[in-house]
């Protein structure tokens, strides 16, 4: 039996539907995230879980048991804010003790538990400091131990990286995902960074226009997309129209073809290349973009563009523009997809 | 040229300064003068105009009416405001337009007019209020009411009082705790921004406090209008003193904010 079950919730503002026909379950201890473009409905459906917001149908089991109707606070989910949501009124020690001071937590154990917490997300000699003397990064540090403190049974995470810079939330995203880990914390996560979501989760829900496209695992979302909508979300695919599929490949197909960068090989003299790994065809550099590690060459095949992800190995295998390239395909990696029937809700 | 800004920009200051300050120094001068009519400088010095105003019960009368009938008017405004300012922006923010109008209304009236028409209405038979200390309190709730709305309004509209409230329901407290424990001590600058601004308005009110309740519940400004014809020395002393109790409770006020 699932830890989280959510059964045919939908959520309406007067006739605008906020989303439809939502089903998941999450398991215990797992981390999903709720992925898609702004506005899809994602943050309203994990207000909702945690009962900040009114289903108007549908219905939500934590642990077998019904809490559709149970207000926020009897729930036992916890939730980060990409705000914050900070009391600016009370230092670090404060925010993290007041959820436990809300329990009537004896004060000896509330003071163990929030030097653990400040312990495990690393805030020592920032107790007695206010929110307004910390930065966004140790902002978020505080919110996600105040969230933790209290032993939630699940914790919501909403966009809680969004809002700072790049560096940090790098080190905060491996950071949290090690605290899930090792709490074992059953993690539902909002984000429309596919970067982000593709590396913490042991699942994914894509989402859009309030409706789950796709729901897997993140390697199952990258290398299998449900639909041309999960392509192009995903990002980096090359997405042929079936006579662009044609008339550079020569595949014929009714539907479109999403072919990923990666698995686009430039034949080189001597080598050996698997079975699967044919289609050769002739083309032609047009430009590339160096992305650290992997060089992104735009090839012209027979008037279509086409992205090959090429691993920056060394400065001699960058070919300029105007060079003329063989390329071939690993053919397990050439999908058909169909376009996203999804209307907007 | 930086050296030129800055003499500027001092010049700037010191004259906003001498506006402010020198009318009130030379009441002060005045104040502490034996007489002053031919020269430049008073002929003397003396405390005896503050020696007489602190011994006239009148006067202290007066004082302490001002200071209660304030205080009251501006708690009156603090339990209604409050609440009413929560409300529309944690429950009700549709409704910030509509309170942004309605609470300006009282700017529509002149007080002269105003205070006509409560003449009218609170004189009767069935309800007498004129002449009454409670009639100034409702009349001054009225004044308090735009300063304080949005000194508080706007304090609340910088905090995320959404997310905040949020927070603190899934950590386990009631609106009405988190309210008590989160918004107000965080409401702290517009409340105290509310309370200076209303109390030098409401203590320097002349227009009410003549027609509703004239020499029945004296107020200071009603005092030091019935004095004027008494000595110019004296009416300095009133207004000094006057001044010196804005002061005076700004500061403790101030130095209350900062323990909070």
């Amino acid at each position: 039996m699932s830890f989280l079950r959510a059964q045919g919730l939908e959520k309406k503002y007067d006739d605008s539907l906020v989303f439809t026909h939502i089903d998941f379950a999450l398991e215990k201890g797992e981390f999903v995230t709720l992925l898609g473009p702004s506005g899809c409905g994602k943050s309203t459906l994990l207000r909702c879980v945690a009962g900040l917001t009114q289903l108007d149908e549908g219905q939500l089991f934590i642990d077998s048991a019904n809490v559709t109707d149970l207000p926020a606070r009897e729930r036992g989910i916890a939730m980060v804010f990409q705000s914050y949501a900070l009391f600016p009124n009370m230092t670090v020690r404060e925010n993290i003790a007041f959820g436990l001071k809300m329990q009537k937590v004896p004060l000896s154990e509330r003071s163990r538990r929030v030097i653990e917490a400040i312990e495990l997300v690393e805030l020592g000699g920032k107790e007695q400091r206010y929110p307004s003397e910390l930065s966004g990064g140790q902002c978020q540090r505080v919110a996600l131990a105040r969230s933790l403190i209290v032993r939630p049974r699940i914790l919501l995470l909403d966009e809680p990286l969004s809002a700072l810079d790049a560096r940090i939330r790098k080190n905060l995203r491996e950071q949290l995902r090690s605290i899930q880990k090792e709490l074992g914390l059953t993690t539902l996560f909002v984000t429309h960074d596919q970067e982000e979501a593709l590396t913490l989760s042991d699942r994914i829900l894509l989402m859009n226009h309030g409706k789950i496209i796709q729901n897997g695992t993140a390697e199952a979302i990258y290398t299998e997309p449900a639909n041309a909508f999960v392509v192009r979300f995903i990002g980096n695919y090359n997405l042929l129209s079936s006579t662009q599929a044609y008339q550079a490949l020569g595949i014929k197909s009714e539907k479109q073809i999403a072919i990923r960068p990666e698995s686009i090989y430039v034949r080189e003299e001597g080598r050996q290349y698997a079975d699967h790994v044919r289609h050769p065809v002739r083309g032609q550099v047009v430009d590339y973009l160096l992305l650290g590690n992997v060089i992104r060459y735009r090839v012209n095949v027979s008037g279509v563009e086409l992205l090959v992800d090429l691993l920056n190995r060394s400065s001699e295998r960058i070919f300029p523009a105007g060079a003329p390239l063989e390329l071939l395909f690993n053919t397990r990696e050439i999908r058909e997809v169909d376009e996203d029937t999804q209307e907007a809700v | 040229m930086r050296r030129s800004n800055s003499i500027g920009h001092l010049s700037v200051i010191i004259v906003f300064m001498s506006i402010m300050m020198l009318p009130l120094l030379g009441t002060l001068l005045y104040s502490i003068s034996t007489s002053w009519s031919s020269g430049m400088l008073p002929d003397g010095v003396t405390f005896k105009w503050y020696k007489i105003l602190f011994v006239e019960h009148r006067f202290l009368q007066a004082m302490m009416n001002s200071i209660m009938v304030c205080l009251g008017a501006l708690i009156l405004t603090l339990i209604l405001v409050v609440p009413t300012a929560f409300i529309v922006f944690y429950y009700f923010p549709f409704l910030k337009p509509f309170m942004n109008f309605i609470i300006l209304l009282p700017f529509a009236v002149p007080p002269v007019v105003s205070s006509v028409g409560l003449l009218q209405i609170f004189s009767n038979d069935v309800i007498t209020l004129t002449g009454t200390p409670w009639i100034l309190l409702g009349a001054y709730f009225t004044v308090a009411l735009p300063f304080s709305y949005r000194a508080i309004a706007n304090n609340m509209a910088n905090l995320n009082l959404q997310d905040m409230l949020d927070a603190a329901h899934l950590l386990g407290a009631s609106t009405f705790r988190a309210f008590f424990t989160i918004v107000l001590p965080n409401l702290k600058t517009g409340l105290m921004i509310s309370l200076f601004l209303s109390f030098s308005l409401l203590i320097g009110e002349f227009v009410f406090a003549n027609i509703l309740v004239g020499t029945r519940f004296e107020t200071v400004q009603v005092y030091l209008f019935n004095m004027k014809a008494r000595s110019g020395h004296f009416s300095s002393a009133v207004v000094v003193s006057y001044f010196l109790v804005i002061m005076l409770m700004t500061i403790l006020a101030g130095q209350w904010g900062k323990k909070q």
